[in-house]
C-alpha cells in the first residue's frame, strides 16, 4: 500500500482536534470529512489526497470514543495512521469499522519519515519502505486477532468460528 | 496466585475464550445516548437485527440537549434531529429512554449510579469514553465506539483483548479536604503518569486516600482514568458503595443477597500481581490547575507555568507540545497561575456536576458575587441533582451571586450545544478535557475542581482555595 505522508510531529493528537464536537451531529460522512483535523490544521481537507497517510507521535487519538474521528479521516482519503502509539479506543474504532489501518512504528521510522515522503506499507512483511529516501523500517505487527479483523474487512465481517 | 478485582470481573464474564485471541465478554448494562448510537441502530435495521436485551439497555439524551428552558423548541436543527432519532430508535427497539422531559434525564454517567443501574462487579459499556466513571462502584466500565455499540445492541457481548491491571495507590490524608479535592488527586495522578501512562491498562485505585473518599468523589477519580489513557478505572466496593446503591429506582430486589456475595468476592487478593504500579502521597498536595492543552499539563496553584524545557524533560515532542499549548492558551512560561485572569466559569460535566460538587462550590459562592469580568454557569449533572440542589436552596445561592442556573446536560464540556466559549475566551472548567477547541473553537480551558472554579468566578482569577474559610 503506497501513499504520501502528512506529518504532525507531536504527541497526543486528540479526537477533539480530529473532529471537533460540534460536528458530531453530522451524519453525512462526506460532509464530516470536510471538517477532519479542523481543530489542528484547518487546511487539512484541501491538502489531503486519496491514499495519503498521517504520521504522528505518541498516544494518537486520545480522548473521546467518537467513531466519527476515524470515519472523518477515512472519508477524506487517509488509508493509514503511523504513530509511535495509539489511544486504545481510537485504535479499536479504526479497525472495527475497517476505516483505516493504525500502524505502530518505532522511533527510527518516526524520525526518518518526513512530510511528503512516499512510503510503501507491507503488512505481510511488517515493513515500511520509504521510497523517497530509500530507507526501510519495521512496523509493529498487528496482533493475531486485529490482523484477522482487518483481513475480514471489519468487526461485522469477521467470523471467529471459521478460525 | 491471587487475582485482581479486574481479573475476577473479567473472568466471570467470559462467554468465549481462546488462546491468543480476545475474549468474548458478556455485557451486563448498556447505556445509550443520542450522539454515538444513530448509525448503530441503522446497522441493526439494515441487517434485520433486534436489540438482544432491551431490558439491559437504558438510554438518555445528554450531549446535545439545550440547558435552557426545556419548554421551548430546540433551535439547532441537527441537534433536534439527533434527539428525535434517539426517541424513535428507543420506541422501535423497546428501550427505556429518559427523554428531555423525564425527571431522570441527565448525563448518562451521572444517572446510571443515581438510579441504581450501575452495580458492583458488573460489566458496563456506553458509547462514551467517560464510561470509566462507573468503575467507582467496582464495575468494569468501558467506553466504546459506534461499531461496538451496534455489536453490543445485537449480541449483548463484545470482543475484548484483556487489558493489563495497573495499581495506583493513593496514600495519606489531605490536610484540607474542602480545598484539595478528588479532582486535584486525579489531576495530580495524570500530571505524574502522563496522558498515555495508563495505555492498555485497567487502573485499580487503592489506598487510604481512595477509601476515605465519598462515592461521588470516587466517581470523579474513575471518570478521568481515560485521560490517563486507561481503558477503565475501578475501585473495590465497600460499605459506602453498598449504602449508596441501596433503595434506588432500579436497585435489584435481591440487593442484600447480592451485597453479601459482593462483600466476599469483589476485592483484589492479597497475593495478586499488578503489571504496573504508581503511588501518590496526598498529605501535602495542592489544588491543581491545568495550563495547557492536555490534562497532564497541570501544576499546583502556587506554581508558575513551566517552560517547555522544564515540562518536557528532554523529550522533543513533549517540548513542541508545550510550546504549541502555550501559544494556543496565550500564556507565557513563568506566569504565576494565580495571575491568570478568566472570562468564563463552567461548573458541570460527568466529572464534577453531582450534588456534593455543587454543595462544595456553593460554600465559596455564598454571600459573594461573580466578578464583573466573568460569566459563570452551573449545569447540574442530572435533573435529579438539580432538584436535590434546589431543595437545599443551592440554586438561590448561585443565582444571587449572578451564576446562571441551567437544566442538566453535558453542555460546555464538549461544545455540542449552544453553551460554548467564543474564540479567545478563557474558562475555569470543572470538566475533564482541555483539548484545543474542546469547549468551542479557539476557547481556552483550565481544568479545576468545583471549589477552584467557584473561587475563580468570584475573584476573576485563580486563588489558593486553601486560604478561603470553608466549612
Amino acid at each position: 500500500m503506497k501513499g504520501n505522508i502528512i506529518k504532525y510531529a507531536r504527541d497526543n493528537i486528540d479526537t477533539d482536534v480530529i473532529i471537533p464536537g460540534q460536528y458530531l451531529k453530522v451524519h453525512d460522512y462526506a460532509e464530516l470529512a470536510t471538517h477532519a483535523m479542523e481543530g489542528l490544521d484547518p487546511d487539512f481537507h484541501t491538502k489531503v489526497k486519496e491514499g495519503d497517510f498521517i504520521l504522528s507521535g505518541k498516544n494518537f487519538g486520545c480522548g473521546s470514543s467518537r467513531e466519527h474521528a476515524p470515519i472523518a479521516l477515512s472519508h477524506c482519503g487517509i488509508k493509514a495512521i503511523l504513530a509511535l502509539s495509539f489511544a486504545r479506543i481510537f485504535y479499536r474504532n479504526s479497525v472495527d469499522g475497517a476505516f483505516l489501518l493504525p500502524i505502530e512504528i518505532d522511533q527510527d521510522a518516526y524520525d526518518g519519515i518526513s512530510e511528503g515522503d512516499e512510503i510503501d506499507i507491507d503488512v505481510s512483511t511488517n515493513e515500511i519502505k520509504n521510497i523517497t529516501k530509500n530507507q526501510t523500517y519495521k512496523m509493529k505487527p498487528f496482533s493475531e486477532i486485529i490482523g484477522k479483523i482487518i483481513a475480514a474487512g471489519g468487526l461485522f465481517k469477521y467470523k471467529p468460528d471459521q478460525d | 496466585m491471587g487475582k485482581t478485582l479486574f481479573e475476577k470481573i473479567w473472568e466471570s464474564h467470559i462467554v468465549v475464550e481462546k488462546q491468543n485471541s480476545p475474549d468474548l465478554i458478556y455485557i451486563d448494562r448498556h447505556l445509550v445516548h443520542e450522539v454515538t448510537s444513530p448509525q448503530a441502530f441503522d446497522g441493526l435495521r439494515m441487517n434485520n437485527r433486534k436489540v438482544r436485551r432491551p431490558d439491559l439497555t437504558i438510554a438518555t439524551m445528554d450531549h446535545n440537549v439545550p440547558t435552557t428552558d426545556r419548554s421551548l423548541p430546540i433551535l439547532d436543527q441537527t441537534s433536534s434531529i439527533q434527539i428525535k432519532t434517539l426517541e424513535k430508535n428507543c420506541k422501535d427497539f423497546g428501550i427505556t429512554l429518559f427523554g428531555m422531559d423525564s425527571p431522570n434525564q441527565g448525563i448518562v454517567h451521572v444517572i446510571g449510579p443515581q438510579l441504581g443501574i450501575t452495580l458492583p462487579g458488573a460489566t458496563i459499556v456506553c458509547g462514551d469514553s467517560h464510561t470509566s466513571t462507573h468503575g467507582a462502584f467496582g464495575a468494569l466500565a468501558l467506553g466504546i465506539g459506534t461499531s461496538d455499540v451496534e455489536h453490543v445492541l445485537a449480541s449483548q457481548t463484545m470482543w475484548l483483548e484483556k487489558p493489563k491491571p495497573f495499581e495506583i495507590r493513593v496514600e495519606g490524608k489531605r490536610k484540607n479536604p474542602h480545598a484539595v479535592t478528588a479532582k486535584d488527586i486525579v489531576l495530580s495522578i495524570i500530571k505524574n503518569i502522563g496522558t498515555g501512562g495508563g495505555n492498555g491498562t485497567v487502573i485499580e485505585y487503592r489506598g487510604q486516600g481512595i477509601t476515605d473518599l465519598s462515592m461521588e468523589q470516587r466517581m470523579t477519580i474513575c471518570n478521568m482514568s481515560i485521560e490517563a489513557g486507561a481503558r477503565a478505572g475501578l475501585i473495590a466496593p465497600d460499605e459506602k458503595t453498598f449504602d449508596y446503591l441501596r433503595d434506588r429506582e432500579f436497585t435489584p430486589k435481591n440487593y442484600d443477597t447480592l451485597v453479601d456475595t459482593w462483600r466476599d468476592t469483589l476485592h483484589t487478593d492479597s497475593d495478586a500481581k499488578f503489571e504496573k504500579q504508581f503511588t501518590l502521597h496526598i498529605d501535602d498536595i495542592a489544588p491543581q490547575v491545568s495550563w495547557g492543552t492536555n490534562p497532564g499539563m497541570t501544576c499546583d496553584i502556587t506554581e508558575s507555568i513551566p517552560s517547555p524545557d522544564e515540562y518536557s524533560k528532554g523529550d522533543s515532542n513533549q517540548k513542541k507540545g508545550a510550546e504549541k499549548a502555550l501559544e494556543y492558551m496565550d500564556l507565557k512560561s513563568g506566569t504565576s497561575i494565580m495571575d491568570i485572569k478568566i472570562d468564563r466559569v463552567f461548573i458541570g460535566s460527568c466529572t464534577n456536576a453531582r450534588l456534593e460538587d455543587l454543595i462544595e462550590a456553593s460554600k465559596v459562592v455564598q454571600g459573594n458575587k461573580v466578578s464583573s469580568q466573568v460569566r459563570a454557569m452551573v449545569v447540574p449533572g442530572s435533573q435529579m441533582v438539580k432538584k436535590q440542589a434546589e431543595e437545599m436552596g443551592l440554586d438561590k445561592i448561585f443565582i444571587d451571586a449572578n451564576f446562571e442556573w441551567r437544566e442538566a446536560g453535558c453542555s460546555m464540556c464538549l461544545g455540542m450545544n449552544p453553551d460554548i466559549l467564543s474564540p479567545g475566551e478563557r474558562c475555569a472548567s470543572t470538566s475533564n478535557r482541555n483539548f484545543e477547541g474542546r469547549q468551542g473553537n479557539g476557547g481556552r480551558t483550565h481544568l479545576v475542581s468545583p471549589v477552584m472554579a467557584a473561587a475563580a468566578a468570584i475573584n476573576g482569577h485563580f486563588v489558593d482555595v486553601r486560604e478561603l474559610e470553608l466549612n
